[in-house]
Order: C-alpha cells, then structure tokens, then sequence
C-alpha cells in the first residue's frame, strides 16, 4: 500500500513495485515497517531524481560573477554631497601653513604689487581711450553745430538782401515798412500786450 | 594669535595695494632690526613689529584684546575689511588722494546726511584732488591742511569728474575718523 501511494515515478514505480510485489506474500506485518523503511530510503532518491531544475540551478551559482565595490574599481563617487573643508587632499600634510619668513612674505607682496599695477595700468589705457573717443565726438558735435550756425546765417544774410532789394525797388512802401519797424522798436513788444483781453468784474 | 596663511597674505596685501602705492615699505626692516609682521586673532589683522608679536605669544588668545594696528577683520567668506584704524598706515604711501574743503569735512567726519550714515564726498566740497586717478580705485580723503580723515573709493575719474556738477558724487565713502566715536564699542572688539 504505501510504497504505490509514495512512488509517483515510473522508474522508480517499476523497481518498488516490482520489489514489493515480490515481497508482500511473503510477510505481511512486518513487511509494513520494512516497506516503511524502504519508501524513508528511497526518498532522498526520488527527491533528486524528480526535480529536474536543481542541476540548473546549481549552474546558475558557479556563474554569478564577483560584485566589486566603487573602491575596489577606483570609480570616483558621483552625485554626493562633500563640502569644501571635508574633504582632505591625500599625501597633504595635516593643518595651514603659514607665511612668517621675510623671503615668502617679500615674494607674495611682489606678487601682489604686480598684479595690482597691471590693473591700475589697464584701467588708466581704458580711462584714457575712452576720453580720446568723447574729445573726438565732441569736437565732431562742435563742427555740425557751427555748421548749422553758418547754415542759418546765411539764409539770414540772403532775407536781409532781398528785402534791400525790396527797399530799392519801391520807396514808398520802403518808407513805410521802415515807419512800422520804427514805430515796434519804440514801443516794443508791449503793443501787442495791450490787445489782450481783459476781465474785470461789473460793480455793484 | 597666529601668522597668516598664503591666502590671508594675498587677501590683505591685495586690498592694502588699493590705497598704498608701495607695499615694500610696509615689511622693510627696521633701523634696530626688527621688522614689522601681519598677525591674525580673533579673525582681526595686526600690523606689529616681531618683538612685540614675541612678547605676545605669552597671553593667551582669550585673553589678547589687541596688539599692534588693527588693519581690518577677515569676514568668515574669506573677504577682508579694512577698518578706519589702519588709517596711520595707508595715508603716508596714499596712492590717489582727494582733499576737502572745510565746509565738506564736517559732513564727511559726522557721516550724517539726515540719517544716512554713508554719505559720499560730492564734488562741490572737493578742494583738489591727484590727476590721473582712475574710477573704482582707493583713495584717501585729506582736510586743507593736509590730516588725513578716512579713505574710500572713487565713483569716477579725474577727467570725468571735471565735467561734472558740484552735487555730483566723486568719492564712496569706506572709512572717517568719525567711527572712533561711532563704532567705539565695535571697532577693536566684538
């Protein structure tokens, strides 16, 4: 009974079976706990034998490779956060250095003094560039004014010939243009002030 | 108290370059010869001669107020200040100067302008000033009679200034000799 319940394997189905059959008739009660024994002896067999993935899977783990760490590789570490003054350079040695001999002090200052003068220097180029360019514009600014200044003059000087030539032409009305510049400069503008209107409020 | 590093060095020498014209004087050595040395405490610079920067090492840090000239206060940025203190030793080797009026000292000194505490030198209370100072760079500001009253920078050159109205701004005020009165409790101290 128990070893065809047990014994699901056809190979091994074949070998008990044929066992057992062969050994039942001949005992019965104690063929039980031999039998029992027999099925506990073939276990580990049929385990084996009926699982035909472990072999697989015993491949599998012979060919994972070796995880390495960033260390190990050398790989600089990325996206991480380390602040100036935590991270310590290699090979450097520990604390600040100090400029307190005359020699290194003297080297620093010239340093310095240099690098200051070739700014001013520049600067002052700049500085004096830029005025060159503004003198230049402005003297350029100058001869278009007095240009426009000789322009208007001119126009001037050509009115004040015409209307001489006016004056030869026609006496009369000569005289009478000069009576009517006579008359404006003895009054002045104020002739045309007393045109204006008035308001002034009507007594009671 | 220590000595500077290589880049406290640079840093300080580099601002002092603005106003003093040559740096060499500063670390020339003394007739009796001692030399004068940059020590650092409590993120303020002193300019003192060595021996006494040698008597000093016997104070503690905590207990060593000040020494020497206070030049100015390294900012926790790396920057350096210059404070009104290290007036003495800019003004002999002024690189640029400008010199005012009586009538703009006061308002210089008092750094009063209706509440304003950083008034500027204006153009109309400027009585001379050195040529060929270029904008943006140290100067110091002398009264008439040749005392020196603070420093700061120009806002524009010599030649640009010429041309400009007498309410035109010359000089950024940095420093006056007025901060003694003002900042008394700040300046060596805190």
């Amino acid at each position: 009974m128990a070893p065809t319940r047990t014994i699901k394997n056809k190979h091994a189905g074949s070998k008990t079976g044929g066992a057992g059959g062969g050994k039942k008739p001949s005992s019965d009660g104690i063929s039980k706990t031999k039998s029992r024994s027999g099925a506990k002896a073939n276990l580990p067999a049929k385990q084996v034998k009926g699982r035909p993935n472990l072999p697989g899977l015993d491949k599998s783990k012979k060919k994972k490779k070796p995880i390495y760490t960033d260390k190990e590789l050398g790989i600089p570490e990325l996206n991480m956060v380390t602040p100036v003054g935590v991270t310590k350079p290699r090979g450097k040695k520990k604390g600040k250095v100090f400029v307190d001999d005359k020699e290194s002090m003297t080297t620093i200052l010239a340093l310095v003094q240099a690098e200051k003068e070739g700014q001013i220097e520049s600067k002052l180029m700049r500085a004096r560039q830029m005025e060159e360019i503004r003198e230049a514009r402005r003297i350029e600014a100058e001869k278009k004014e007095a240009e426009r200044k000789a322009k208007l003059e001119d126009t001037k000087e050509s009115l004040r010939r015409k209307r001489k030539r006016n004056k030869d032409g026609s006496t009369g009305k000569g005289q009478h243009e000069e009576e009517s510049i006579a008359e404006v400069a003895a009054t002045g503008t104020k002739a045309a002030k007393a045109k204006k209107k008035r308001v002034s409020f009507a007594p009671e | 108290m220590r000595p500077l590093t290589d880049q406290e060095m640079k840093t300080v020498l580099d601002k002092l370059a603005n106003y003093v014209s040559d740096l060499k004087s500063l670390i020339a050595p003394l007739e009796d010869g001692d030399r004068y040395v940059f020590r650092l405490n409590h993120s303020r610079v002193y300019y003192v001669k060595l021996s006494i920067a040698n008597l000093a090492t016997s104070i503690s840090r905590d207990a060593l107020l000040s020494l020497g000239t206070c030049l100015g206060k390294m900012t926790k940025t790396g920057k350096f200040r210059l404070h009104i203190t290290a007036l003495p030793i800019i003004a002999p080797g002024a690189r640029h100067k400008i010199w005012v009026k009586d009538n703009g000292a006061q308002p210089f000194l008092y750094g009063s302008n209706g509440g304003y505490l950083w008034i500027e030198v204006v153009k109309a209370h400027v009585g001379r000033w050195s040529e060929d100072c270029p904008e943006h760079s140290g100067c110091v500001v002398y009264s008439m009679a040749d005392i020196p009253l603070g420093f700061g920078v120009t806002a524009r050159s010599t030649t640009e200034a010429r041309r400009l109205d007498p309410t035109g701004i010359v000089c950024f005020r940095q420093a006056d000799c007025g901060e003694y009165l003002r900042d008394e409790d700040t300046l060596f101290a805190g």
